[in-house]
């Protein structure tokens, strides 16, 4: 059988570009409405609040506490075979937002909802995936 | 006062499994051909077809988006015909498109039709549309989330928040599977009932969800026939009276999915299908759940206050949803007892609605059925759509 193995980017939008940029310099950002002062995740084209186009970028503290994970050991993407297991999960941001991320440096069995993590990038292609790792101390 | 506008009057299923040999135009005329002969109506009768989308089968979505079914079954009386896609939600929205047509005399007796064939499509093309279909794939899908890993993080939550154990969760596939093993269209029909020890020693897919308590895909397809409750009335045959309906939206993507907000929408819906109905909880005969995956079933459950908050895992474990249980609950046990075949199971969902309320369930009648709620949810759970069901109108 053929696989398409390639592993997926991010389906980028014009709108979305300067996140992907903040990526790059190690910046975790969250957009922001100049208007009605909203935090939205994740960016649109208009602020989904009042529909203002006046939108701008915050850097986010890159500190999160971990609401929910799942560990994968099986059934995945043949694309993503070779990551694991690897621990998929939902963070909240100081900052309010929550975001799908990965959990890593750490082994599955010490991951906890509640715990304290930090952001850390994870290249693809010309991509800086948001990562969390637990929080240093 | 009840909605009471349609009524579902006949109906036609051919058995979920895998039957590669079984095209998906055979199932449509076995399934269409029962539905009319079972409501009593001719061919020719049937003025509109409203019909489900099959899902990751894009040749036969478009044969049947671009209306040749009727000419296919020969449908001389149709006036028009449509496809609904709303992923597992489609059949209610065929059901609204009936209702809509009926009401305003475009169609006096419409089908819908649901056939989904999985056992022919290669592997990968299958794998790749259920990795991305209801993900973001911006912000989602790049990170190696799944179906499977969605419901995981959903149920991982759900167990830290309320103490419900692997068992308990084990437990509802038990109580699913139960009602399975007596439904001859399951793919599961008359085989073992797995314990929870069974389903615990199952492969770890994703933490917490064991291989039992995923899905099989299974190919299989089903019709209904829905004309107006007042001619139901009058062909004096056995029918589902649709009663009451409300809905909510969630969000597209599972990450802005707000885990309160989705419970607080099962249960105001569930409270608005009822009044609209004109029943308390206590009066419904079952509680017929389309969910996909059993790990959401004790959320389900608390959210319908058919179980305290916390309990439900301990209701599932007492047996309490099983066959023969005092809390009839997915009569022919959700995606995990039947098979999953795409947006087919919340259709399979709404025969066995009308199955039960017709009393023509076999092994699995329950007695006295009344009034049945049922609920259909779409993609990954975009949204939650709660009807009533009874067997004529207050």
């Amino acid at each position: 059988m053929n696989f398409d193995m390639t592993k997926p980017i991010p389906d980028m939008q014009p709108w979305s570009a300067g996140f992907w940029e903040g990526t790059r310099e190690g910046k975790l950002l969250i957009q922001t409405c100049g208007d009605c002062g909203s935090k939205i995740f994740y960016p649109r084209k208009y602020c989904p609040e009042c529909w203002s186009g006046n939108l701008g970028w915050m850097q986010a503290s890159g500190n999160a506490k971990i609401f929910s994970f799942s560990t994968a050991y099986s059934m995945v993407e043949p694309k993503f075979m070779d990551e694991l297991p690897y621990t998929v999960a939902y963070v909240d941001l100081d900052e309010g937002i929550r975001m799908m991320t990965r959990i890593v440096e750490c082994d599955p069995a010490d991951i906890k909802i509640g715990m304290e993590v930090e952001v850390t990038f994870f290249q693809r292609g010309d991509f800086y995936l948001p990562y969390f790792r637990p929080a240093k101390k | 006062m009840s909605k009471g506008n349609i009524a579902i009057i006949g109906i036609g299923e051919v058995p979920t499994g895998t039957y590669p040999e079984r095209k998906p135009w055979d199932i449509i005329y076995e399934t269409c051909m029962e539905a009319v002969r079972d409501s009593g109506l001719h061919k020719n009768d049937i003025e509109g077809v409203v019909a489900v989308a099959p899902q990751a089968q894009p040749r036969l979505s478009a044969e049947i988006s671009f209306g040749k079914l009727p000419e296919e079954l020969g449908l001389k009386g149709c006036k028009d015909t449509v496809i609904c896609n709303a992923g597992g939600a489609s059949t209610s929205n065929c059901l609204r498109m009936a209702e809509h047509w009926i009401e305003n005399g475009i169609a006096r007796a419409v089908l819908i039709p649901h056939v989904t064939v999985h056992s022919t499509i290669p592997i990968p093309e299958l794998v790749n549309f259920f990795a991305q279909a209801g993900v973001d794939l911006q912000w989602e899908y790049p990170f190696g989330s799944t179906y499977n890993i969605i419901m995981g993080l959903i149920a991982n939550r759900y167990m830290h928040e309320t103490g419900c154990t692997a068992e308990e969760m084990a437990s509802v596939v038990t109580a699913l599977r139960s009602w399975a093993s007596r439904d001859p269209n399951s793919i599961f029909y008359k085989k073992d009932v797995p314990s929870v020890e069974k389903v615990l020693s199952s492969e770890l897919l994703n933490s917490p969800l064991h291989k039992r308590e995923s899905n099989v895909l299974g190919d299989g397809g089903c019709a209904m026939v829905v004309v107006s409750a007042e001619d139901a009335k009058k062909m004096k045959r056995p029918a589902a009276y649709k009663l009451g309906e409300s809905v909510r939206y969630f969000s597209g993507s599972p990450v802005l999915r707000d885990f309160r907000k989705v419970g607080e929408g099962f249960k105001s819906t569930a409270k608005e299908a009822m009044a609209q109905a004109g029943i308390r909880k206590e009066d419904v005969s079952i509680w017929n759940i389309y969910l996909a995956y059993p790990l959401a079933h004790p959320i389900m459950a608390e959210a319908l206050e058919v179980a305290p908050p916390g309990q439900a895992g301990k209701y599932f474990l007492q047996g309490r949803m099983s066959f023969g249980g005092d809390i009839p609950w997915s009569t022919i046990g959700d995606a995990v007892g039947r098979g999953h075949t795409g947006s087919g199971v919340s259709a399979a969902t709404y025969v066995e609605t009308a199955r039960q309320l017709m009393g023509r369930a076999g092994e699995r009648q329950v007695k006295n059925c009344r009034y049945v709620y049922q609920n259909t949810s779409g993609g990954s759970g975009f949204n939650v759509i709660a009807t009533i069901w009874g067997r004529e109108v207050k």
